[in-house]
């Protein structure tokens, strides 16, 4: 059973990969739009970083604070301003996404 | 057999940074009101609706953030107590629901209303550098 469900992957990952290759013949084949494809990249890597960088930032101020509860406001105050920077890179990300893909 | 002693925060500190952040909260209502009605002037009424819509969204984000922040500080600082944290959890993944709808409806309706958004999105960081201005401001005059 095993063995027929990966000879059946295996066939449905073939047919995926035929279906652009027959595609790429001929003289009327469009260009890849790399930049779109760029931007979709780009975008992933922003977020995926961005959430490190905040549950890294978070998992810091919440040990902080169980070593020393008495700086609250100090490490409270860092975290939200430090939440919210992280938030903006990847909204500058999209910005820059939506001004260089039409 | 010892005691814990109490807990004690410095109330100047305190004062400080409580102050800074409603003041962060006060720049930003400040901010979208003059830059929206720059935007009318500027550029008119449609990227000036998206700038407003956008700073709301940014407005609330950041109302969020520091209530999600403060109850994670809660529980953190009061470990024996127990906390429902259904509410904490919600409230910061409505937040991006809140952003991907107003986004998604402004684009649907009208695009070129779409880069008024992104700039109201930003309301947050030039509230935290006129904050930041401010301070630099008092510590001069002060002289550290």
């Amino acid at each position: 059973m095993r063995r027929l469900l990966s000879y059946l992957f295996m066939a449905l990952a073939f047919m995926f990969l035929a279906v652009p290759v027959f595609a790429q013949g001929g003289e009327t084949a469009s260009a890849v739009n790399w930049v779109a494809i760029a931007a979709g990249f780009s975008m992933a890597i922003a977020s995926a970083v961005c959430g490190l960088a905040q549950g890294r930032a978070t998992a810091a101020a919440a040990e902080a604070l169980g070593r020393n509860p008495a700086a609250r406001s100090g490490i409270q105050f860092a975290l939200i301003l430090g939440l919210a920077l992280i938030e903006s890179l990847a909204l500058y990300t999209l910005v820059i996404i939506f001004a260089k893909v039409k | 057999m010892t005691t814990a002693a109490p807990l004690t925060t410095d109330p100047n500190s305190e004062a400080f940074y409580s102050g800074a952040l409603v003041r962060i909260s006060r720049f930003m209502l400040v901010l979208a009101a003059a830059l929206t009605a720059a935007a009318w002037w500027r550029y008119g009424w449609r990227i000036a609706l998206g700038f407003l819509c956008g700073s709301a969204v940014a407005y609330l984000n950041f109302h969020w953030l520091k209530r999600v922040v403060s109850a994670l500080a809660d529980r953190a600082t009061q470990p024996g107590q127990v906390h429902s944290s259904r509410g904490v959890v919600l409230r910061f993944l409505l937040r991006y629901v809140l952003m991907g709808l107003g986004a998604y409806v402004i684009f649907t309706v009208s695009p070129a209303s779409l880069y008024g958004l992104f700039a109201g999105l930003f309301l947050p960081v030039a509230a935290i550098a006129c904050e930041a201005a401010y301070e630099m401001g008092v510590a001069l005059k002060s002289g550290f």
